[in-house]
């Protein structure tokens, strides 16, 4: 797992670079505040992001909303702080895990690990969701597609779908673009 | 799901100090216990007469274990579950997220760990729920009446 962390406390960093790297964790790269946070997911992609609440420039939780933005990863954060207002922004930006300072080495890992599992459940999931939604589109646009040229060519079913077939292999073009094309001439 | 609101949490603990402990904490930050057990099969039975938003189980209990409880749980009805050990043993984290858990609290705990926990548990869970909503939903087939659509 390549993990980023966001502290702005050299000492605290250098202290939880050591606690990950000595549980088989791969630190890929330290922010000292949040704005760094964000340049830095943006550019090593890491699997999973560390940050402080209290940090310079942008604090932990906006950082978090920004990195989830650009691209989804589990985020863990990290807080000497255990308010419930800090808490619930984290959680609504969209945060895996919430553990308060001093960090403990046995903690560490197994936040890391239920985060990285349940985020990868919710990609999939949300994935999967996604190209159902486009599977189901297409096959709407196929479906009205072949309605039109029924009753605008005289086509039967069979003869309809059959024409778009051969359109889109003709072509190399997918389906739903021919009919999304048909459509748009005889509808 | 709404974070503003009352969180129903199941508590599963055989020890009863820790047990009251986590009970005082969790009602501190304005989230309510709906029911506390004692032991593995007492917390299934509980998830399911209760239906809490989410759970809380330590792992070393009498006759079914946490993780045990909580695979039963979650096979019967998905929730959010954070669990409780005094282990961190990487062989029992997996086994603890291949039952399902949503995450894992390492005893002994910190008071302020643990709220932050069952929130993040429960919003998060909340995600995956209405993602597997959103296949489950989708129709296998287009009806007739659309294609005219």
């Amino acid at each position: 797992v390549r993990i980023l962390i966001a502290e702005d406390e050299t000492l605290i960093r250098l202290d939880l670079r050591a606690m990950l790297e000595g549980g088989g964790f791969d630190v890929c790269a330290e922010a000292r505040n949040g704005v760094e946070a964000v340049e830095l997911a943006r550019q090593h992609e890491p699997d999973l992001a560390i940050l402080d609440v209290k940090m310079p420039e942008l604090d932990g939780i906006e950082a978090a909303r920004q990195i989830i933005g650009d691209r989804a990863i589990p985020i863990v954060i990290v807080s000497a702080y255990g308010e419930d207002e800090l808490v619930k922004r984290a959680v609504e930006v969209g945060v895996f895990g919430y553990l308060t300072k001093p960090f403990r080495e046995d903690a560490l890992g197994p936040a890391i690990r239920t985060a990285c599992a349940r985020h990868r459940d919710l990609g999939a999931l949300r994935e999967e969701a996604e190209s159902l939604a486009e599977a189901l589109a297409a096959r709407k646009a196929i479906e009205r597609a072949k309605g039109l040229l029924m009753a605008k060519e005289g086509l039967s079913e069979d003869a309809a779908y059959e024409k778009l077939r051969t359109a889109s292999q003709m072509s190399g073009r997918p389906m739903r673009m021919i009919a999304e094309a048909v459509e748009a001439v005889l509808g | 799901m709404n974070v503003r609101r009352g969180l129903r949490v199941l508590i599963a603990e055989d020890e009863t100090i820790v047990r009251l402990d986590l009970r005082t904490l969790i009602e501190d930050q304005g989230l309510v216990v709906c029911g506390e057990a004692r032991d593995g099969l007492e917390a299934v039975e509980l998830a399911r007469e209760l239906q809490p938003d989410v759970a809380l189980i330590d792992i070393g209990m009498p006759g079914l274990d946490g993780i045990e409880a909580c695979r039963r749980i979650c096979a019967e009805r998905p929730m959010p579950i954070v669990m409780l050990t005094g282990h961190s043993e990487r062989e029992l984290v997996d086994s603890a997220i291949e039952a399902g858990a949503f995450s894992y609290l390492v005893k002994p705990f910190r008071g302020t760990d643990v709220v932050p926990a069952l929130r993040a548990a429960a919003v998060r869970h909340g995600e995956l729920l209405s993602a597997r909503r959103a296949i489950g939903a989708q129709p296998l087939r287009v009806h007739v009446s659309e294609r005219s659509a």
